[in-house]
Formats: C-alpha cells, structure tokens, sequence
C-alpha cells in the first residue's frame, strides 16, 4: 500500500476509533503481524473496536480502501488463521470482553467475542453451571476466536464443539450491517456457518452460548501403557463399548517428560504412553463406567492404574495435561503441531504411521492428544536455525497429513485450516467440494476482503506469499 | 406411481421420478435446471406439508429408492446412510449394536433420514442429547446444476472447511438434495422409562418449577394438554405430564424416586411408568406433533425459551377463542417448544376460522411457524412466519446455489 493511502486510511480509522482505539507504530503493529503459527508481513493498522458499531465502521473504511479484514482473538491460533498474509487491517476483538448476560434459568450466555473462554466458566459456576468446550488455550484464548475456529478441546469428546454450543451471534457482513441470528431462526442456519468460518465470511461481535450443568460427581484416573499404541487400543476399546467417558487423553512418554519437569503432577514417567480419564455424571454411573473402563485397560496391559483422590490432584493433572504444549516448548528449540482425526478404530495404525514418518524424516516427536475423538496433535520436534529440519518438518507434516487421510481421517480436527493447510485442502476434498464451499463465501463475502489467503488453495502457488512457516517455540 | 400422493397445494406434478442412486438423483436435478423445470424432493411425506406452497412445480422427485446403509462401524460409533433410508432403519441397524442417533422424527417409519434433516426436525430429546444437526458429520449432496459435493466426513471431529451440513440441514430441499448423511452415534442408555401423570387443576406452574429443579434431568419433559388419541392417558384439568427418563437402570430408578417426590410436592398425586412399552410410548407422544384431525385441523410450533412458554401459550389460546377453534398443546418444558393443534369440528367452519386465526396469530406469535395443515388450504396460511434479519442474505445464498429456482421455489422462507 502506498504511504499516502496508508495514512488515509490510519487516519479514518483514528477518527472513528478514536486514538487509543488505532495502533500504526512498527513496534506495535509487531505484536499484531503473528499467532502461535507463524509470522508474516506487518498490517498497514491494527483497530482495536469497542462494540459492533465500531467493528462496522472498520469494516466499511478498510473496504473503501481494498484492505483485507483479519480478525483476530487472543492470537492463540495454531495454523496461521490471524496472520496478516497479505497486510490489511487486523481487527482485534480483545477490548470487547465483557459478559453481557447471564440466565441461568434458560442456561444461556451472552458475551462479547473476546471474552476469555474460562471466565465464562468462572461466571456461570456459582449457578451450577459451566461452558462446553474447552481448548487447552482456554486460559487465555477467547470464545470470538473459539467460534470461528469451531474449537473443541479434551471435552469436545463428551460435549461437542463450539458449532454445538453457539446458539445465536451478531456478526458485521461486508457491506459493514450488523446483524443477529439464532439456531431457532426461520431459515438457513445462518449461525452454523459462521461458526468455523475462520473468519472468512463476517466478523462475529456477539455470541448467544449454551451453558451446561455441571455434573455431581467427576473421576479422573491415570492409565500407564508401554506405548501409545497400546493406550490408544484402550480408547478404541472403551468407546466401542460405549462408555460414557467425559474425556480419553493420551500423552507419550516424551511428552510426560516434559509436562512432568514443570508441573509435577504425579502422571508416571516411566511409561510409554498414559490416558488421561475423566468420567462425569451421577455417582453410581461414574463409578461403574471408572470399573468398567479399569477392566478394559488391564485387557489392553495396562502397566498402572490411579484414581485421582482430590478435586485438587484431579485439577492437577488436567492443568499438566491443558499446559503440556507449553511444556514441551520449554525443553524443544521448536515443534510443529499437527491436528489431524481418523476414525476412532484407525487410531493405533496412526499412531504408528506417525512415528515411522517421523523415523524416516529423523524428527523426535511427542504426542498428546484427543484420542476418544481419534484426534492426533503429533508434535514435530525441530530447531528451524537449522534448514535441514525445517525441511523435514515441512515434509514430514504433508505425509502424516496424507496417512492419515488414507485412513478414512481428515486433516483438521480443531484448530482449522487457516494458512498453514490451504494447500492442502484438496487432498481432502475435490474441486467441485471446494467450489460448493466458494458459492457458500460468495453469498457473505464476493470481494474476499474478509481473511481472503485463508482456508482455500492460493491457485497459482505464489512463492513470495508463502513465506510463513512453522515458528511456535511456545505455546 | 400416482402423481396425487405427490400433490402440493392444489398443484400436482407433471412428472414424478424416483432416482436409485445419488447419480441418477443428480442427472435429474441437472436436467430439470437445464430445461426450467421446477423440482420439490420428496422423502417419506411426513413432513411435506411444511413451508410455502412452491410457486412452481413440475417435476417430484421420491427418493426413498436412495435406501442403502452405506458404511457402518460399530467401533467407530459412526454410519453413513443415503438420505432415502427410513428413520426406523437407522433406530433398527444402530439399536443392534447398542447405539442411537437422537432424531426424535414423528412416523419414523416412515420418515427418511433426507427429509428429517432438510426439514430441520426438532425433537424433544435435544435439550439432552443435541440437535440432529449436531451429530451430522458429513453429508454428499446433489446442487441443482448437477454438481455432485461433499461435506465433513466421516470422524466425529472436523473443522476442514466450511461445515456446509449446517446449511443443508433446514434447507427444506431449496439448496440442495441431501443424497447421503453420516452421523457420530451415541450409546444406548441401559433403561427408558416414560412416566405420564395427570396434573391437576392448579398443579401445572409448580411442576414445571419442581421439574426444572430436578437434581436428575429427564430426557424430554412434556406437558400435553388435549391429544387424547395420542397419549393414551387420562388428562388432569392442567393436562398430562409425560417425562422421558433414560440412563443405567440405577441412575432411572433415583431419578423416579426424586420426580415422584417433586410431583407430589407440586399437588400431583398419581405417576403411572411405563418401561417395557416405554419407546413405543413415547414414539406415540412424537406421532402427535404431526397428527393431524382430517382436513379440520392445523399446528404451529411456537421456539422460544423454557422460562415464557406460558405466554405464547396463552397467545394461541387467546386467539384460538376469539376464532372458536379448539386448541391443543405440548409444553416441552426443557426446550422451551410450544406445539399448538387447532381444530374445529366441521371442515366448512375450520377452513373460514383457520385463515381468520392464521391472519390474527401475526401479531401475537409472529415467530411461530406451521407444521401441517391441511393441503387445500396452505396457500391461504403464512407457513413461515415473520422472516428474521437474515432474509436478505438467505436469498443470496439461494442465488449462489439455485440460481434457476429450480428446487421448491417458493416454498422457503420469505418466498425463496
């Protein structure tokens, strides 16, 4: 962008935001250039809206300018969704945090988008109540950016994601209106759409969520296994017996290691693999699925078995689960996060097509991950000073991505597709699937100024526009 | 085949078709575009009667031959089914293995998977389990080009674009045919049990508190008043709570002690339980929501929040008085849903007093939507409701996916 028009339009920003409400130094606008994928190039602003009217006006100047809108939560995203590829105004939701209702009788929230996701649960907690989905980023991610990645979480498996738990939202379209809709809305269920549209289609600047009750009793136990094929039959086994676990997570034993140095919250280092079990609900059925599921994992050779005793311990060992990319990160140069999902029985074969690909590429790799939902997060260990293994990693990411597809899996479970997959969705779908979605993006956003280099294939593969690549040293 | 069973409105098709695969369903579509031919999709005509009339209507496509399971893994907690497969099928093939998907479609053994989706059905379970939308994890549809797409697939989590089920589901076949649906399933609950009590006069505002307050929720909480063929229960002067419970055998038997105790601290003396018979029971209770009283009777289904039924049911009772029409509801106490059948008792008077009623209920229940009514006099009713804010945009997207009109033009909301 020119200087003159960059300055135009920073100004017309400022006067409708006011200030305080526009960034357009360099050293600010560098907090906004990246997420937890990568970093690109800096945005020519970044606003920072009060409420909807605000979010509108931007939306209505960056467009008189051809600027791309990228919309941008607590930038915790994994695959470069809130990255300014292509510059553009980046549109942060943060300042429109608050709460604004919350009806216990109905069991319905009203926030603003940038509200962090726990602090809902903390709120409706002393009506009995708590909030469905739960990324291990909840600490800081917020429930904006949980909709419009359709997040999910370790009780996605029980609960569902986000598309299951937004009821309604207000979102600014590119004409710059503001507009509400609900499920319960006379036609085309506008909401479902929006929910996991990365940002694509409108800027969400309200949502309507669902809150559940909280269950009366709750288990958390321990499984060791000698590796994670052997944990990962366990879970194939529990859920073909259908039973009701509220969360199924499996760590290896390098990520033990590394959740263990920092959170010591007794999970057993020795082991190749652990599982993570929670079961929820009303007292006898939590302790005979706890039965149930420890008579399974010792068919399946488990090498331990331990119940947590305390709510304290079990919040504990969720805390060391939730954190355990950020572990990881302490003791890694790097690591590349994947989110692939197979079938629920396909999981040993892909956990063990993982490894052999990560063998072949000579990249350590640890796993933690979703496994009653048979969602995979491989994490590639690497040190991207060094060209051969940024190389690898790059490789190594496609073919785990491709095995699992051959599998019957898909390549995103729940962190999206954002930048870091676009040119690999057609492995997932054809062109005439990738079409059907473009009349979808066509109905909401014909001039593709929201997030435009975001979820679909960039056509001719443009080598300056690809520079993004892995960076997450933390999480 | 007949084309009167295809009949809509006072039109009747000119052709009906019947396509055996997702190819041939395909070709259809593609040919009634290329020559303007409209086309309304037909399932199991449970729910045909919803939405507008069509403005055009040329061609019916019956596609209840697209009948085939197409992959089932028990392990996996997942099936793929073609959309023309019954609802009972599915209930049948899932209940072997020990699995549901909670659907709760009126006349499932009728009813295709298809046209329970595109219709958008809302059962009472939802407020439990979820909404049927919620366990679609992919589906292969048929635009009206021809165009052959996928959608999701077949794990149970997936964000790998857009989530174009969603649009599909409610769609009423204005979008797109739905050829195929894979859903994630759930485990049977070891036990069902319906309970059903008559409320005496004054009992109802308490047991609907007390029911709310229970420690352990019931799958579906109704109150029906009236629907006396289909609940097969003597109906207090409040009318008939019937109370779906389901879960292990221990956790049924806590959760009946806690409501007989709540229901006797609300003034309600008897609870008859039905536990063999439960599910046909309660199949029964789903029946209701489309049953219909000859060519003399009509139903709305009212969305709102569980704390102000008790308004809108006023509402259609307000305006079910002023017209004489007999009024009969299901207060669905845990989604908030009001389901109104209004009757009179001679065909003549009803078709006068049901345009008068459908005229007058704008104001007072502009939400408020029609489930069935007589075909001859749909054209006369306002099947929709007022549109929401987002008319504008669904007509784009119409455009974008059915730019000839070809699918049930017209018969969508706000004339789409």
């Amino acid at each position: 962008m020119l200087t003159v028009a960059a300055d135009r339009l920073r100004d017309e920003l400022t006067l409708a935001l006011g200030p305080g409400g526009v960034l357009t130094a360099p050293e600010d606008l560098a907090a906004y250039a990246f997420d937890a994928y990568s970093d690109a190039r800096l945005p020519v602003a970044a606003a920072l809206p009060r409420d909807a009217h605000e979010v509108a006006a931007v939306v209505r100047i960056a467009r008189a300018h051809g600027e791309p809108i990228v919309a941008r939560g607590a930038g915790t995203g994994l695959c470069g969704g809130a990255v300014p590829v292509t510059g553009g105004v980046v549109l942060s939701l943060a300042r429109m945090n608050r709460i604004l209702s919350l009806d216990a009788r109905n069991r319905i929230a009203r926030v603003q988008p940038g509200v962090i996701n726990l602090d809902l649960s903390r709120a409706a907690a002393p009506d009995g109540l708590f909030f469905g989905p739960d990324p291990s980023s909840q600490r800081i991610s917020m429930l904006g950016g949980n909709a419009a990645t359709n997040a999910g979480g370790p009780h996605a498996f029980a609960y569902g994601s986000m598309s299951a738990h937004v009821i309604g939202l207000e979102f600014v379209d590119e004409a710059g209106d503001i507009t509400w809709v609900t499920i319960d809305d006379a036609g085309y269920d506008i909401t479902g759409v929006l929910v996991g549209s990365e940002g694509t289609l409108g800027i969400l600047t309200a949502l309507e969520l669902r809150l559940l009750r909280t269950p009366r009793a709750v288990r958390v136990c321990v499984a060791a296994f000698d590796g994670v094929e052997a944990a990962s039959e366990c879970v194939s086994s529990i859920v073909a017996a259908g039973i009701a676990a509220t969360a199924l997570e499996i760590m290896d034993r390098t990520i033990v290691r590394a959740v263990e140095a920092h959170y010591r919250a007794g999970y057993p280092q020795e082991a190749g693999a652990v599982l993570l079990v929670e079961v929820a609900g009303e007292s006898p059925d939590v302790e005979a699925s706890e039965r149930a599921i420890a008579a399974l994992a010792r068919d399946c050779g488990t090498l331990a078995w331990r119940s947590a005793s305390s709510a304290r311990e079990r919040e504990a060992l969720w805390a060391a689960r939730k954190g355990a990319a950020g572990a990881l990160g302490r003791i890694a140069p790097n690591y590349y996060i994947q989110d692939a999902t197979v079938p629920r029985t396909r999981l040993p074969q892909a956990i063990a097509r993982v490894e052999a690909i990560a063998r072949e590429h000579r990249l350590p790799v640890g796993n933690v991950f979703h496994a009653g939902d048979g969602n995979l997060h491989p994490l590639l260990i690497f040190d991207r000073r060094e060209q051969r293994q940024l190389d690898a990693v790059v490789a190594a990411g496609h073919d785990i991505l491709a095995a699992c597809i051959d599998l019957g899996g898909t390549i995103s479970g729940e962190h999206g597709i954002g930048y870091e997959k676009r040119e690999t969705l057609p492995l997932v779908f054809s062109a005439d699937d990738i079409a059907t979605m473009e009349r979808l993006r066509g109905a909401f956003d014909p001039a593709r100024g929201f997030n435009p280099d975001k979820i679909f294939p960039s056509g001719a593969v443009c080598g300056e526009v690809r520079t993004p690549s892995p960076t997450l040293s933390h999480a | 085949m007949s084309a009167k069973l295809y009949a809509l409105g006072t039109h009747l098709p000119g052709d009906v078709e019947t396509p055996a695969t997702l190819a041939e369903l395909a070709a259809l579509l593609r040919a009634c575009n290329e020559t303007g031919r409209a086309a309304v999709l037909f399932g199991g005509r449970t729910l045909q009667g919803l939405g507008a009339v069509p403005k055009r209507y040329d061609v019916a496509i019956d596609c209840t031959r697209l009948d085939r399971v197409i992959e089932h893994e028990p392990r996996d907690l997942t099936i793929a089914l073609e959309a023309g497969c019954r609802v009972a099928t599915l209930d049948a093939v899932l209940a072997a293995c020990g699995q549901f998907v909670p659907l709760d479609a009126p006349r499932a053994a009728a009813a295709t998977i298809g046209g329970t989706l595109a219709s958008g059905w809302l059962g009472p379970r939802r407020a439990t389990y979820g909404r049927a939308r919620d366990f679609v994890i992919g589906t292969i549809v048929a635009l009206a080009d021809g165009t052959i797409a996928k959608a999701g697939g077949m794990v149970v989590k997936n964000v790998t674009g857009y989530d174009l089920s969603k649009l599909y589901v409610g769609s009423l076949g204005t979008l797109a045919a739905i050829g195929q649906a894979n859903f994630k399933t759930l485990p049977l609950p070891s036990v069902r049990r319906l309970a059903v009590a008559p409320l005496p006069e004054g009992s109802r505002a308490r047991t609907t508190a007390n029911i709310a307050a229970l420690a352990t929720e019931p799958a579906a909480a109704l109150i029906v008043t009236g629907f006396a063929k289909e609940i097969d229960a003597p109906s207090g002067v409040d009318g008939c709570l019937v109370l779906l419970l389901e879960g292990s055998e221990r956790t049924v038997d806590a959760a009946t002690r806690e409501l007989r105790s709540a229901l006797g601290a609300a003034g309600v003396p008897q609870t008859r339980l039905i536990d063999r018979e439960a599910g046909f029971a309660f199949a029964r209770v789903l029946d209701a929501y489309v049953e219909t009283l000859g060519s003399r009777s009509m139903t709305y289904r009212s969305l709102g929040l569980p704390s102000d039924t008790t308004p809108r049911i006023d509402a259609f009772a307000r305006v079910a008085r002023a017209n004489r029409l007999t009024l009969e509801t299901i207060e669905d106490v845990r989604t908030g849903d009001v389901i109104a059948r209004l009757s009179a008792r001679l065909v003549a008077d009803f078709a006068t007093r049901a345009k008068l009623f459908d005229g007058e209920r704008r104001t007072a229940l502009a939400e408020a939507r029609i489930l069935v009514a007589p075909e001859k006099l749909r054209a006369g009713l306002d099947a929709w409701g007022a549109p929401p804010a987002s008319l504008p945009l669904m007509r784009t997207l119409k455009s974008r996916f059915d730019p000839n009109g070809t699918l049930a033009p017209g018969r969508y909301v706000g004339g789409i």
